[in-house]
């Protein structure tokens, strides 16, 4: 029976809580730092992606700012900000790094600034990143031939002829799981925000 | 005119993407088609499901080894004494053995190849060496001449420096041969070469690129073991060591491409055997809080016994098992000065 007074929304851990109880279980032993990795991976990727310019960027942005947070996981403190906000001013702080880095190395005085130079994460891209992340946390649940040919064609940017190949059937079903699988995803997404 | 298959116009606007070309104009936008194109579009920027894994791995390996500071800290000062105790100083939990014909030789190859210092040599009654202790970063490596009992057991080691490319240089140097020179393509994302010393083990020879070492650095010497079923030997581990797999790349056809394996405070890295990796049985000496205890386990596990637990002459309570594919494992409890 519920004590009398406590609504029941309130007898279990909200979502937040079980975030603070993962950091801290981080902050105690870095080899639960894991939960916090597969947690927010998709969205450090997502809103690093979507700031630079290239695939081998974004991968060494992300990496960069997974290690640094791992390293500096001590002196976050849990204050109801969530993880995610602090995740992701290391990641745009890492952005403005790289994007120094690379003016240095190669500098190119008349092409227009990065988007990316900006230390801020305005709400707008946040509703952003998490509509993305989400897009790419399905693509793992599609079923196995349709995740094939997204990261084929879309990652590896292979052509279709060479996907056919590849996995052994026409290039018209490749065509149809590559529709499938952009379906799928569409109703699910629609799915999520309904 | 009839409609074209969605299929085939979805796939015209995909091909026009992957080539940054616009998208050609359609007369009367397909609302069906426009939904699938957003989705499409946010798809370019899919990230590789290798990079996921590969970067789990690392922040894995490098929370492993900030994991017995963090461990430490929270300890109470007899806990962190009881942690240090069954170590002998200047060991790791796990430090690969070495026996090679010309032990001395071999030391002077990692003293000039990797700035090794040597730290101990006992030298036996013919003037071998029966056993030395060389000091390579913040590793170890153990090596003797050995005995008809303990015939030369070359391995593969996987070596952090600061500079890979001066290293492999000074090993070629040495009367190594290259399997190749440092490259940043290797798969791990390390900068990273690979010889065959003129003793027959295999030198690993990298430094981290996409990753930054924790504050206690990197660990310098990793034994790397080429198995054949290596995805039985994870189990294994665990059982017999209360080891911890720390992250393991497998093939489509569930071969081990990589697996980080924890013991105390240090790893190993295995692999499935293939091409020039072929398995090198080697012996492999490892500190564990309770030498009688791990030795029952691992024969439980399905070891042999070697020699079954005694206290060794120079401090160690000390026993020996042989796993399924020959490596020999020295289990130790350094007993102190007492």
């Amino acid at each position: 029976m519920r004590p009398k007074g406590v609504p029941p929304q309130k007898a279990g851990p909200t979502r937040q809580d079980a975030e603070g109880v993962l950091v801290e279980a981080a902050q105690n032993d870095p080899a639960k730092f894991d939960a916090l990795y597969e947690m927010h991976f998709e969205r450090v990727y997502a809103f690093v992606a979507s700031r630079v310019r290239d695939r081998a960027s974004s991968e060494d942005v992300t990496s960069e700012v997974f290690h640094k947070a791992l390293a500096n996981l001590p002196s976050y403190e849990w204050r109801g900000v969530p993880f995610v906000a602090w995740l992701l001013r290391i990641a745009a702080n890492a952005i403005v790094d790289h994007a120094k880095r690379a003016a240095r190395e190669s500098p190119a005085p008349d092409d227009p600034p990065e988007p990316a130079n900006d230390p801020v994460v305005r709400a707008s891209e946040m509703r952003a990143i998490e509509h993305r992340a989400q897009l790419f946390r399905l693509v793992g649940q599609l079923p196995a031939l349709q995740k094939q040919v997204v990261h084929e064609r879309f990652v590896e940017q292979r052509s279709i002829k060479e996907i056919a190949q590849r996995l052994g059937k026409t290039e018209g079903a490749v065509k149809q799981l590559q529709l499938r699988a952009v379906q799928n995803l569409r109703a699910q997404m629609e799915g999520s925000h309904a | 005119m009839p409609k074209r298959p969605l299929a085939l116009q979805l796939d015209e606007v995909v091909q026009a993407m992957l080539v940054s070309l616009q998208p050609r104009p359609e007369k009367a936008p397909d609302r069906q088609l426009a939904s699938l194109v957003r989705v499409a579009r946010e798809l370019r920027d899919l990230p590789r499901e290798e990079f996921r894994a590969a970067l789990k791995s690392d922040l894995q390996r490098r929370a492993s080894m900030s994991e017995s500071t963090a461990a430490a800290k929270v300890g109470s000062r007899e806990e962190q004494a009881r942690a240090v105790h069954y170590m002998r100083p200047g060991l790791k939990s796990i430090t690969p053995y070495i026996i090679v014909r010309g032990a001395a030789q071999f030391i002077e190859f990692l003293k000039t190849s990797f700035e090794a210092t040597e730290r101990i040599r006992v030298p036996a009654p013919d003037g071998s060496i029966m056993h030395a202790e060389v000091a390579i970063g913040n590793g170890a490596i153990e090596v003797s001449d050995g005995s008809e009992a303990y015939p030369a057991a070359p391995q593969a080691i996987h070596l952090y420096v600061d500079d890979p490319d001066a290293a492999y240089a000074r090993t070629l140097q040495g009367g190594a041969t290259s399997f190749y020179a440092p490259t940043d393509d290797h798969p791990s994302g390390d900068r990273w070469g690979a010889v065959k010393d003129p003793f027959g083990n295999h030198w690993y020879i990298a430094k981290p690129r996409g990753w930054t070492p924790g504050p206690e650095g990197l660990q310098s010497v990793q034994p790397y073991l080429h198995l054949r079923e290596a995805h039985k030997m994870i189990p294994f581990l665990e059982a017999a060591f209360g080891a911890e797999d720390l992250g393991t790349h497998k093939s489509p056809e569930g071969l081990v491409l990589h697996a980080t394996i924890r013991i105390g405070n240090a790893t190993l890295e295995i692999d499935e055997a293939r091409g020039e990796n072929q398995p090198m049985p080697c012996h492999l000496h490892i500190y564990v809080p309770d030498t009688d205890a791990v030795y029952a386990q691992a024969l439980r596990a399905g070891a042999t016994s070697i020699d079954a637990p005694r206290n060794a002459p120079y401090g160690d309570r000390a026993a020996g098992v042989k796993d399924a594919w020959g490596n020999s494992w020295f289990i130790a409890t350094y007993l102190g000065n007492k």
